[in-house]
């Protein structure tokens, strides 16, 4: 049950909509059992030709039981509906604010296609939970309540025998239903999540899929997750209508031993003959609501499982978040203290032992081999996650104190991989920037030598951009961002030099004054550096300035060594 | 909506089951309302003993029973149906999406295609588990029930037969008005599975820009907008069952009220026939009603229906290829003859016509933009030219089977996937039945020894999406080591050292320089250093081939190269 503690908690939030439901889902129960029964006794009574206007009492309370049921059971759905609906958005949202602080490491741990289908899929499914399992039982105890305590009014043992009915229906066959599912494993959700998961990664992968030739063994994959996710479903529902059809048959069976003791109380004298018919109907009716309780374990394990997949998230070891805002008037100085970091279970350290000082307004180059921890001084920098030890301070603060969004507020990052959105070239450059104007952005895309229209369309991840040209963007919208620290990690990696040349240009003009540091591969053009810090197994090797780093001879010489020859 | 009916009745076991068992459950409901009539009017006016009445209480049991059985076996096939039917359109869709063309894979959003497999395929569900069968017992129950009351009273079998066609009609009136709405829910459920997606992609880049706030809201605001439209649709469905729910009971009256007159006024209808209709009637209205509410789920499915047709029917170009074999005893040689390439929108390739001899190394130079990965695309068989021919050996490459050309070929495009999988898996993909040394020689050669010996589970060491975290120059080794396992005869790389350090780039130069001795090769750079030794340089410019030739007849040559090598060597660059 721990497992829908969450649910419960947003389910009670719409306590106006579940008292609604349950009132109406009341009243209409019990018209219906008003109903029929009225109709049972009309029909008996009008048997023992009655005047005719003590028959238009009854059919008039007859059509009042009927509306009275129609517009309950309207009323009913109408809540219990409009509450779940309302459940699933908080449900998603809570959801999302769950994964979003796990944003930088998210995809180590989960599979996008995996979290797609828990917010798609396993929250639908959680509709079941309040229609299906919260309500209904309550429902169902009062209708019955109210009934045996009328039946009981004409015959003690027809109203006995409704409760044993209730029991059996109510208790015994969902129990041993409920047992019989704990036993045999069901996975609906586990193999929904599983088919969309691959289903995802196929879709992403289909270019490589396709190059490789994998495409037919992944699709027999596919396929075959998809059977097996059928095949579950289709237990579950088996399993469903089985439980469902036991309950209507001992439902019947209750009306019938309902008959079988009436006409016995009536023949023995025990029971006037007019209310017979009446009984029967009442028993009919009554268990229509117990209906309900055949599906119950059924979509309560659903829901427990659906509930477990939402919130089983791990917490991530959140970085204490400060509330000092970041001074926004000046370039900030940074400073790493003996920094140390070890990615969560690995046996060696990203960085150890990280010092340097980066003053306000300089201009410094981080360079070494790939896997060096080049881009993990960049994370720490930004708060994705806290030393282990030492100390990293930003405009003087130390980074724990630090609002993490006023960090992001004001620095302009590009990362190894920048990610753009589906929508147009307008779009991604406004998430910048929403001040800037058509102008500016035009200005900002030519600055990098791209001539898009703003309209252009983007497909997701910018599949029809080409390599550069993505990174040219992903320029472009730090441009436009102009805060006074920039991060940014190889941001020309992937263009021709002479685009490279026209955006360092622009880099260096307007980031004249601000704090720069920059991730490169490439060391032609580092002379301009006032430091360079040459990275070597997570530990800085050395750090300087050009010509210090050239008249020491020592990595920093021997790399350039290299590019010289190979330039040559 | 129609290609569900037709895949509804094309399986005759499945109907003749639904039909049958309607049959059944028909007689069984009469059955029920007979005995419990007689049952009743012994005992209540008859004045028999329970002794009297014993047989007729077991044929009620057995009635029962049956009723339950055949109302058990229906749902069971209506089940099947559901499990058969989505099958076979997710089976469908899996065979469309993996025979899409590369550009046709990048357009529209994965989230959404991915909803379209499992939403829209589960949304069908409603529609052959309930509708289905329900419309056949609403087309086989209420007649026999009308039959059976025609012959015990005629003015009652009237008014049935008068009141009930408002049932259907209603419905349709409402199907009609839903129709849309349905859809449009539909599409909001996909429109939100492709941004969500796409938001978790973007994530780190959304906080970076301060953005994730607004995308709650924007999760919070689609998901409302969600709900409602699902609300929408179901206001209607409620109304329209409380509609009938009305309609049903104004008809039970005028039926109970026909006959109590007739029965307390006239006299002319015994206590046993008016008790009997009085409890056929609800029956007869409650398939009715029933069948309105099945109507609805299966409306549901409309929606689901159109987007599954929609993306079955989409058009696609996908390539045809041959079935002339190719074999790689010898590195074969490849030829673009006049080849121009079109993208649906914008960038045109003007037709380049270039030999590449057997053995031989081309490298493709050119601005960023320029065309080259596109050119690359064309080569290896994923883009089909607009015009114009890949020749391989002298004939066209599409006259090859396509796994006999894709066998021989390693294309390290500039974004390479890495797979949720160890990274030996992902370094075998395409390569089946690599041995662990052959890996381990591989892994070697795209300097990736180093790495390997600091995790704890080397080779085993899984990656992608739920594994470890990689570098970017990590990532892009893992990537060539592909190739280095497979020793493909055509090597297509598309700036194989970005992202990495001179010193890691010397090492991988090397190991390529040794692939391609036994290989026909062309590779797209950025770092004119790398590919000077290349026996053929192609300068491409927006779109257009502007020079072929060795590096040291361009530099003589083209202007805009000898500027890209002087720049690169000017050392201003940053
Ligand atoms: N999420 C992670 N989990 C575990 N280890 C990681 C993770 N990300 C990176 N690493 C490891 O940390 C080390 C440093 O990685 P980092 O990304 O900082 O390298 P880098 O210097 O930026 O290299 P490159 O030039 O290739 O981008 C690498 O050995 C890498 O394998
Ligand atoms: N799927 C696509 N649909 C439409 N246009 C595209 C698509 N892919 C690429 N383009 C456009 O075609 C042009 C050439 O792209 P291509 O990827 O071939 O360039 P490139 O020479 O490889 O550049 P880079 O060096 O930056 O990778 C670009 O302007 C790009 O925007
Ligand atoms: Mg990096
Ligand atoms: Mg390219």
């Amino acid at each position: 049950m721990k497992d829908l503690k969450e649910v419960v908690r947003l389910v009670t939030l719409e306590k106006k909509d579940i008292l609604l439901s349950i009132l109406f889902g009341f009243l209409a129960g019990l018209s219906a059992v008003g109903l029929f029964a009225s109709s049972g006794y009309l029909i008996s009574k009008a048997a023992l030709l009655p005047p005719l206007y003590a028959l238009t009492v009854l059919i008039a309370f007859l059509k009042l039981f009927g509306f009275a049921r129609a517009l309950g059971r309207y009323a009913e759905r109408y809540f219990s509906h409009r509450a779940t609906f309302s459940i699933l958005s908080h449900l998603r949202v809570t959801f999302y604010k769950r994964l979003e602080p796990t944003a930088p490491r998210l995809f180590q741990k989960y599979r996008s296609g995996d979290l797609l289908a828990r917010i798609v899929g396993d929250v639908e499914s959680l509709q079941n939970f309040f229609l299906r399992v919260y309500y209904p039982p309550v429902v169902l105890v009062i209708i019955f309540l109210g009934t045996i305590v009328f039946t009981s009014i004409f015959s003690l043992p027809v109203a006995v025998v409704l409760l044993l009915g209730l029991v059996v229906t109510g208790l015994v066959i969902p129990a041993w239903y409920s047992v019989k599912q704990r036993k045999s494993s069901r996975f609906v959700r586990e193999s929904r999540g599983q088919l969309s998961t691959e289903a995802t990664e196929f879709i992403y992968g289909f270019r490589d899929l396709k190059i490789h030739q994998q495409l037919s063994e992944k699709q027999e994959m596919l396929q075959q997750a998809s059977h097996l996710y059928l095949q579950q479903q289709e237990k579950d529902s088996r399993e469903m209508l089985a439980s469902h059809s036991w309950n209507t048959f001992v439902t019947l069976m209750v009306s019938w031993v309902v008959l079988g003791l009436g006409a016995f109380l009536v023949s023995s004298g025990d029971l006037n003959g007019l209310f017979l018919a009446m009984l029967v109907m009442i028993s009919l009716t009554v268990f229509e609501n117990a209906a309900p309780m055949a599906v119950l374990p059924a979509h309560l394990e659903d829901s427990r499982r659906a509930s477990a997949r939402l919130f089983s998230l791990v917490d991530e070891e959140k970085t204490e978040n400060g509330t000092k805002e970041m001074d926004a008037s000046h370039a900030p100085s940074i400073r790493m203290e003996n920094v140390s970091w070890r990615f969560p279970e690995e046996p060696r350290q990203a960085l150890t032992d990280v010092s340097f000082s980066i003053p306000a307004g300089s201009k410094t180059a981080i360079v070494g081999a790939s896997g060096s921890g080049k881009s993990t001084i960049f994370q720490l920098l930004l708060k994705f996650h806290a030393a282990d030890a030492g100390v990293v301070k930003v405009g003087g603060e130390d980074i724990r104190t630090l609002d993490e969004e006023s960090l992001w507020a004001h620095t302009n990052v590009m990362l190894q991989e920048n990610h753009f959105f589906f929508g147009t070239i307008r779009d991604n450059l406004s998430m910048a920037n929403e001040g800037a104007t058509e102008e500016q952005q035009q200005a900002a895309l030519a600055s990098t030598g791209l001539s898009f229209s703003l309209d252009k369309q983007v497909l997701e991840k910018g599949e029809n951009l080409s390599g550069g040209e993505k990174q040219r963007l992903a320029a472009a919208r730090v441009f436009l961002k102009g805060k006074r620290l920039w991060l940014l990690d190889e941001p020309t990696s992937s263009v021709d030099t002479l685009t490279e040349r026209s955006i360092y240009d622009r880099l260096f003009r307007q980031a004249q004054d601000d704090t720069v540091i920059l991730i490169s591969h490439r060391l032609n053009g580092l002379e301009k550096m006032d430091q360079i810090i040459v990275m070597e197994d997570g530990e800085i090797q050395e750090s300087g300035s050009y010509e210090d780093l050239m008249s020491r001879r020592g990595l920093f010489y021997e790399m350039k060594q290299i590019e010289q020859t190979i330039l040559a | 909506m129609k290609h569900l009916s037709r895949f509804a009745f094309a399986d005759r076991k499945g109907m003749t089951l639904l039909i049958l068992t309607s049959l059944l459950i028909g007689a069984s409901v009469i059955g029920q309302s007979y005995y419990f009539v007689a049952i009743v009017d012994r005992i209540f006016l008859g004045q028999q003993s329970l002794q009297d009445v014993l047989p007729l209480f077991a044929g009620l049991f057995l009635v029962l029973a049956g009723r339950t059985l055949f109302t058990w076996l229906n749902g069971k096939t209506g089940i099947r149906l559901a499990s058969k039917a989505k099958e076979h359109y997710r089976h469908r869709l899996i065979e469309k999406m993996s025979r899409q063309s590369i550009s046709t894979s990048v357009t529209g959003r994965s989230g959404q295609k991915v909803s379209v497999l499992m939403d829209s395929v589960d949304e069908l569900d409603g529609y052959f588990s309930r509708y289905i069968p329900q419309m056949i017992q609403t087309l086989i129950i209420p007649v026999m029930i009308l039959a059976v009351v025609f012959s015990a009273h005629l003015y009652s079998g009237l008014i049935m037969v008068i009141t009930a066609p408002f049932i259907p009609m209603f419905m349709a009136i409402i199907g009609v008005m839903t129709k849309k709405k349905s859809e449009d829910q539909m599409e909001k459920l996909s429109a939100f599975s492709g941004q969500f997606l796409d938001t978790l992609q973007g994530l780190v880049t959304l906080k970076l820009f301060n953005r994730s706030h607004r995308q709650q809201e924007e999760i919070e605001s689609s998901s409302l907008g969600f709900k409602t439209a699902t609300m929408e649709v179901l206001k209607v469905a409620f109304v329209s069952s409380l509609m009938l729910e009305f309609i049903s009971m104004l008809s039970i009256g005028l039926i109970a009220l026909e006959i109590a007159i007739r029965l307390v006024v006239y006299e002319s209808v015994s206590f046993f026939t008016a008790f009997f209709i009085l409890i056929l009637a609800p029956e007869f209205y409650l398939t009715l009603k029933e069948f309105g509410s099945a109507f609805h789920t299966g409306r549901g499915a409309s929606g689901a229906s159109k987007q599954l047709e929609e993306t079955l029917n989409e058009e696609d170009h996908s390539l045809v290829w041959g079935d002339q074999r190719l074999t790689y005893e010898q590195p074969p040689a490849l030829s673009l003859r006049a080849v121009q390439f079109q993208y649906e929108e914008g960038f045109a390739l003007d037709p380049v016509s270039v030999d590449i001899p057997a053995g031989s190394h081309l490298a493709v130079v050119g601005k960023s933009g320029s065309g080259k990965t596109t050119l690359l695309n064309i080569f290896s068989g994923l883009l089909p030219p607009s015009s114009g021919d890949v020749d391989v050996n002298g004939r066209p490459l599409y006259s090859y089977k396509e796994t006999d050309w894709f066998n021989g070929v390693s294309y390290i495009s500039q974004h390479p996937y890495l797979f949720s999988g160890t990274i030996a898996e992902n370094m075998a993909i395409g390569v089946p039945g690599a041995s662990r040394e052959e890996t381990a020689r591989a892994a070697e050669k795209a300097g990736l020894s180093q790495l390997l010996e600091t995790l704890e589970d080397g080779l085993d060491t899984s990656i992608g999406e739920g594994g470890r975290g990689l570098s970017g120059g990590e990532k892009q080794r893992i990537a060539l080591a592909r190739a280095f396992l497979k020793k493909p005869s055509v090597i297509l790389f598309d700036e194989p050292t970005t992202g990495l350090d001179v010193k890691t780039e010397t090492v991988l130069q090397r190991s390529i320089q040794e692939l391609s001795e036994a290989a026909t090769m062309i590779t797209v750079a950025h770092r004119l250093h790398t590919i000077q030794a290349a026996d053929q340089i192609l300068v491409l410019d927006e779109g257009r081939a502007v020079g072929t030739g060795t590096h040291e007849q361009l530099k003589a040559e083209l202007p805009l190269y000898r500027q890209m090598v002087t720049m690169q060597k000017g050392g201003e660059g940053a």
